[in-house]
């Protein structure tokens, strides 16, 4: 090894508890980094080999009632490689051990072997015996949740009848990774299931025989998805089918997709913030090694090194700072990956996923470290480059302070000289201090935006379970209904107040643009169902024409006054032009919103309902649900309490999970920046601090310089880190949006307080254990140095 | 104006420098020995000194590198601590003492001057010797203590606007404005050229006219060894020989 570079590591090892904070932010970034983007690439992978090994479907088209002869004409069309036809729909579920019906999707298996489209992976047990009507395939997330396995029962009601069914085995498909009840936001394994059987028992139990419902279809390898579409349209027009789609409409590829992008969001962002605080502690730790080694580069020079040689044995050790913290970011990222891994095949059941990043992955974090290394490094390292032999050889003067007559001088006048001192040095060294001051509102803000996370999802979900919705349930009928039903749900026991709802899941057309939602119409001055809206509060629907949520009308590109087409997807199919009266801020959903009579007689059933939205008196809600799992006319039944559970679970488990995460992080690097901060400090004072030793201050006076100054810097962060924390709030609030939620950004008082205490115990700390080393000043050293 | 003080003033010096020895040594050293390392590696800075000063006297201390002077003279600032031997000022022993009780006895009674100065940069001349008049009892005022070294026109100025002669009466001026009963100083001419070594001589020697602090000088230089009453003589960790000038000559009359 060269002498050089042998200096270079000793010089790296007397700082090392900076080149440890150093390395440790580098790493927190680049594993998040790293984290990120190899679960995105392995998702990304495994929905590809998923889709692929089971022939997931590229279109799907639903239909009212198709003969099974039409199966010969969509297969013949020339983009389509195969197609399935068959039979979905939903039914009540009552299981055992359970006080409330549950639900689940029916869909249809072929009438001999395996489905050609939508292949199942079956995880336990046998595929159903063909001949036996009753036996059942069940969707292992929903089997898990519920701890049902094979030769179990289940009683169910389908389309208005009751039936016993028995599991044979337990599946998983592609089609449904994400599993949610319609009209549900969120995933509620226990609630909501996949039921497959038979094509002749739920073709005898939805009266299609020999026909179907629903279509789905592989498409041959450089087909043309959109001529597909009109030739499968022009076909299934004329049964009921409200137009074939692709699987943009297909809720969990939807789902996978929105999960991918928000992975690769986390993976531009987090990383980018922790590379900045690296860079900037590379530079105040380096600029300080420079500093110190002054007469060193003047050696060097005079010795007749030249000055780019000397600019790059100080950019080298930022280059190794470089590499220890892209090492530990690589190892850490590569764990935390495979745990979330593993978290995600569990949560989603795919049947293989392994963390697998791709090799372009380490290169981009190395390179990000390197430059993040020398971009902190080259103001230092230039200085260093510069400074001539002769002048670096002789002995430094004084830093040069010069007294200010504003607002400073005054001050500093005012102060005993220890305050003095510490005002002096921050007012001298603006960028020295400015970078300081950075540092710790970086950390202050990290720790704002991590601790605004769940306070706007406990804002969320007070707005969507507390304030918009109060009913306790949502019952929802198998088909629209005269209102009168609500006499017979009024008394149904424990019911205090039942308010009539009608949901139709419409298509939204407008200039080109089509939008699969659902449509909800509310009766005037609803009680218990409202829109609220984001700023203005509860929403009341307009008397006449249709409001749509923000989220909607932007992807529409349709604003107040303009008109759209909207057509059933479900029922008689049929289409109208409505106007557009107002655009609405819902923090949850996507939906439309419709006066109630207004929307069925738009579809023609003036009068009639799809569903209630009912308030219960607790002490009869088994006996209520008794009741509506013997209620024929339902299709569902959906309970707020369990919805709002399920859904912070979930937030706990994956948002808190991640926040959790942030928040170590956040803490990392704010310990970083003021250990940093604090040893740096010492060391350019050392000098003065152990003069004021020798002249007999004491220990606590002199820590009271050091730490005085730290102190002012920390609290002076305060305010630009809380701003600075909102703006980055605020903005990643907006990056997270998604279809389902829009996430304001809601101020959480004790996030603030939290941010602000725990970074200045970090300052605090780091400022005590370096004061230790005022007891260790050499103040003998210090009379015979120069400097 | 400064040098026509001194010279009015030197006269007096012996005279007042031997009846003062008869009221008992300011400082009592009895078998001082330091010892850096151990074993074979071990390098005995002092050996065995013993030595009295006087109140009021100013001696300079005398020696090439390493023999041991700058090392007594930071045991008798209660910098640094003996090995064994006993060190009795006024009487009372710095070496029972604790590190608090060292402070105090610093900042009661010992005024520094150090080689590289060891000014508070950002502190002004003057507030750098308010600096310390903040923890003495009864000090000097700051501007007359700078008035004293003759720098009362740059009270308001940075040390990196001083010179280094300056700065270093700065240092004077920060050491006497506690009036100690001591001041103690490390080659305080050792980075300054001839000129304004002298200026920083003659405050010395001004301060320990006025104030009556035992001095203590350290220095390579054997000329400024004619500035004290009396001159030790250090090789190799040990006192060679005590000498005691007749009369003390003025800082002018120095060449080096």
């Amino acid at each position: 090894m060269r002498i050089l570079d042998r200096k270079l590591l000793r010089d790296v090892w007397r700082m090392r508890i900076n080149a440890i904070a150093i390395a440790l932010v580098l790493g927190c970034g680049l594993a998040i980094f790293v984290m990120a983007v190899g679960m995105r690439a392995s998702l990304e992978n495994t929905r590809r080999d998923y889709y692929a090994q089971q022939r997931m479907a590229d279109l799907a088209v639903s239909l009212v009632r198709a003969p099974e002869q039409l199966e010969a004409d969509l297969a013949a069309i020339p983009d389509v490689s195969a197609v399935d036809v068959r039979i979905s729909g939903l039914a009540l579920l009552d299981l055992p051990g359970m006080v409330e019906p549950a639900s689940a999707r029916l869909v249809s298996l072929p009438r001999s072997g395996r489905p050609r489209v939508n292949d199942l992976v079956l995880a336990k047990g046998r595929w159903p015996d063909p001949a036996l009507a009753d036996e059942i395939l069940l969707n292992e997330a929903f089997a898990d949740a519920l701890g049902l396995t094979m030769g179990d029962t289940v009683e169910a009601t389908l389309h208005g009848r009751r039936q016993t069914l028995r599991i044979a085995g337990i599946a998983n498909s592609p089609e449904f990774v994400f599993v949610s009840a319609p009209g549900e936001l969120f995933p509620q394994p226990e609630r909501y299931g996949v039921i497959w059987m038979g094509h002749e028992a739920l073709a005898r139990a939805y009266d299609l025989e020999s026909a179907f419902n629903e279509a789905i279809f592989r498409l041959s390898s450089g087909a043309n998805s959109e001529r597909a579409k009109k030739a499968i349209d022009a076909l299934v027009e004329r049964y009921g089918s409200t137009g074939a789609y692709g699987r943009d409409r297909m809720p969990s590829d939807r789902f996978l997709v929105e999960e991918l992008r928000q992975l690769a969001t986390m993976a531009a962002f987090l990383p980018a913030f922790f590379l900045v605080i690296a860079a900037f502690l590379v530079n105040i730790a380096l600029a300080r090694i420079i500093a110190t080694e002054r007469s060193n580069i003047g050696l060097l020079k005079a010795f007749g090194y030249t000055d780019g040689a000397v600019a790059w044995h100080y950019a080298k050790s930022a280059l190794l700072l470089g590499a220890i913290g892209a090492l530990l970011g690589s190892i850490a990222g590569v764990w935390l990956g495979r745990l979330m891994a593993s978290v995600y095949r569990d949560y989603y059941h795919f049947p293989r996923l392994d963390f697998d990043a791709p090799l372009l992955t380490f290169l981009a974090a190395w390179t990000a470290a390197f430059v993040a290394a020398a971009a902190g490094a080259l103001a230092a390292v230039l200085r260093a480059a510069r400074i001539a032999p002769a002048a670096a050889l002789a002995a430094p003067r004084p830093a040069s302070f010069r007294s200010s007559n504003g607002l400073f001088g005054a001050l500093a006048r005012r102060l005993d000289a220890k305050s003095r001192i510490i005002l002096r040095r921050i007012v001298r060294f603006p960028r020295r201090s400015a970078t300081t001051v950075f540092g710790v509102s970086l950390a202050i803000a990290l720790l704002v935006v991590a601790r605004t996370f769940p306070a706007v999802m406990d804002r969320l979900l007070d707005l969507h379970f507390s304030q918009a919705n109060r009913q306790d349930v949502t019952l929802s009928f198998i088909d629209a209904r005269s209102a009168a039903v609500l006499n017979v749900i009024e008394r149904l026991p424990g019911v205090i107040y039942a308010e009539p709802a009608r949901i139709d899941s419409v298509i939204l057309r407008r200039g080109g643009r089509d939008v699969e939602e659902a449509l909800i119409g509310a009766p005037p001055n609803a009680r218990l169902s409202r829109l609220i809206g984001l700023s203005e509060g509860p929403v009341s629907t307009p008397v006449s024409g249709i409001t749509l949520s923000r989220a909607l009308a932007e992807k529409l590109r349709a604003g107040p006054g303009d008109e759209i087409e909207i057509e059933q997807t479900r029922g008689r199919r049929i289409r109208a032009v409505v106007r557009v009266a107002s655009i609405a801020d819902p923090m949850v959903g996507s939906s439309a919103y419709m006066d109630l009579d207004q929307q069925a007689r738009l579809f023609r059933e003036p009068g009639q309902i799809t569903g209630a939205n009912v308030r219960l008196d607790s002490s009869s809600y088994a006996r209520f649900n008794r009741e509506i799992k013997e209620t024929p006319v339902l299709a569902g039944a959906s309970f707020l309490s369990l919805a709002e559970q399920s859904m912070r679970r979930s937030f706990d488990e994956g948002v808190g999970y991640m926040n959790f995460i942030y928040a170590a992080f956040a803490a990392i690097m704010a310990g970083g920046v003021a250990f940093s901060a604090a040893r740096i400090t010492l060391a350019e004072q050392e000098r003065d601090l152990a003069t004021l030793r020798v002249l007999g201050f004491t220990r606590a006076e002199v820590s009271y310089v050091l730490v005085g100054e730290l102190a002012a810097l920390a609290i002076l962060a305060v305010p630009f880190g809380c701003l600075l924390g909102t703006l980055l709030a605020q903005w990643l609030m907006n990056l997270f949006e998604t279809d389902m939620y829009s996430f304001p950004y809601v101020f959480n008082p004790g996030g603030y307080v939290f941010a602000i205490l725990f970074t200045l115990s970090c300052v605090v700390l780091a400022a005590l254990t370096v004061r230790s080393g005022i007891d260790r000043l050499d103040m003998v050293g210090v009379l015979k140095s120069r400097d | 104006m400064l040098r026509m003080e001194l010279a009015s003033t030197v006269q007096s010096t012996a005279a007042n420098s031997a009846q003062e020895q008869a009221a008992g040594p300011t400082f009592s050293l009895r078998g001082l020995s330091k010892l850096y390392g151990e074993g074979a590696s071990a390098v005995h800075a002092l050996r065995s000194v013993d030595l009295d000063i006087a109140e009021r006297e100013l001696v300079v201390l005398l020696g090439p590198s390493g023999s041991g002077k700058s090392t007594l003279l930071n045991i008798l600032g209660g910098l640094d601590r003996p090995s064994s031997g006993e060190v009795l000022f006024k009487g009372e022993s710095l070496v029972s003492m604790d590190d608090r009780e060292l402070t105090r006895y610093r900042r009661e009674h010992v005024g520094f001057v150090f080689q590289f100065y060891n000014l508070i940069p950002s502190l002004t001349a003057r507030e750098n010797v308010e600096l310390v008049n903040e923890i003495a009892s009864n000090p000097l005022p700051a501007a007359e203590a700078l008035g004293l070294v003759g720098l009362g026109d740059r009270l308001d100025h940075f040390p990196a606007q001083l010179s280094g002669g300056e700065q270093q009466r700065v240092a004077v001026a920060r050491a006497i404005a506690k009036r100690p009963a001591i001041l103690l100083c490390d080659e305080p001419t050792g980075a300054l050229d001839v000129r304004t070594g002298v200026r920083v001589l003659e405050a010395l020697v001004e301060v320990n006219d006025r104030f009556g602090s035992t001095t203590l000088v350290v220095t390579h230089n054997a000329d400024v060894a004619r500035l004290g009453d009396r001159v030790v003589r250090f090789l190799d960790g040990g006192i060679r020989q005590i000498e005691t000038n007749a009369k003390r000559a003025a800082p002018t009359e120095l060449v080096w």
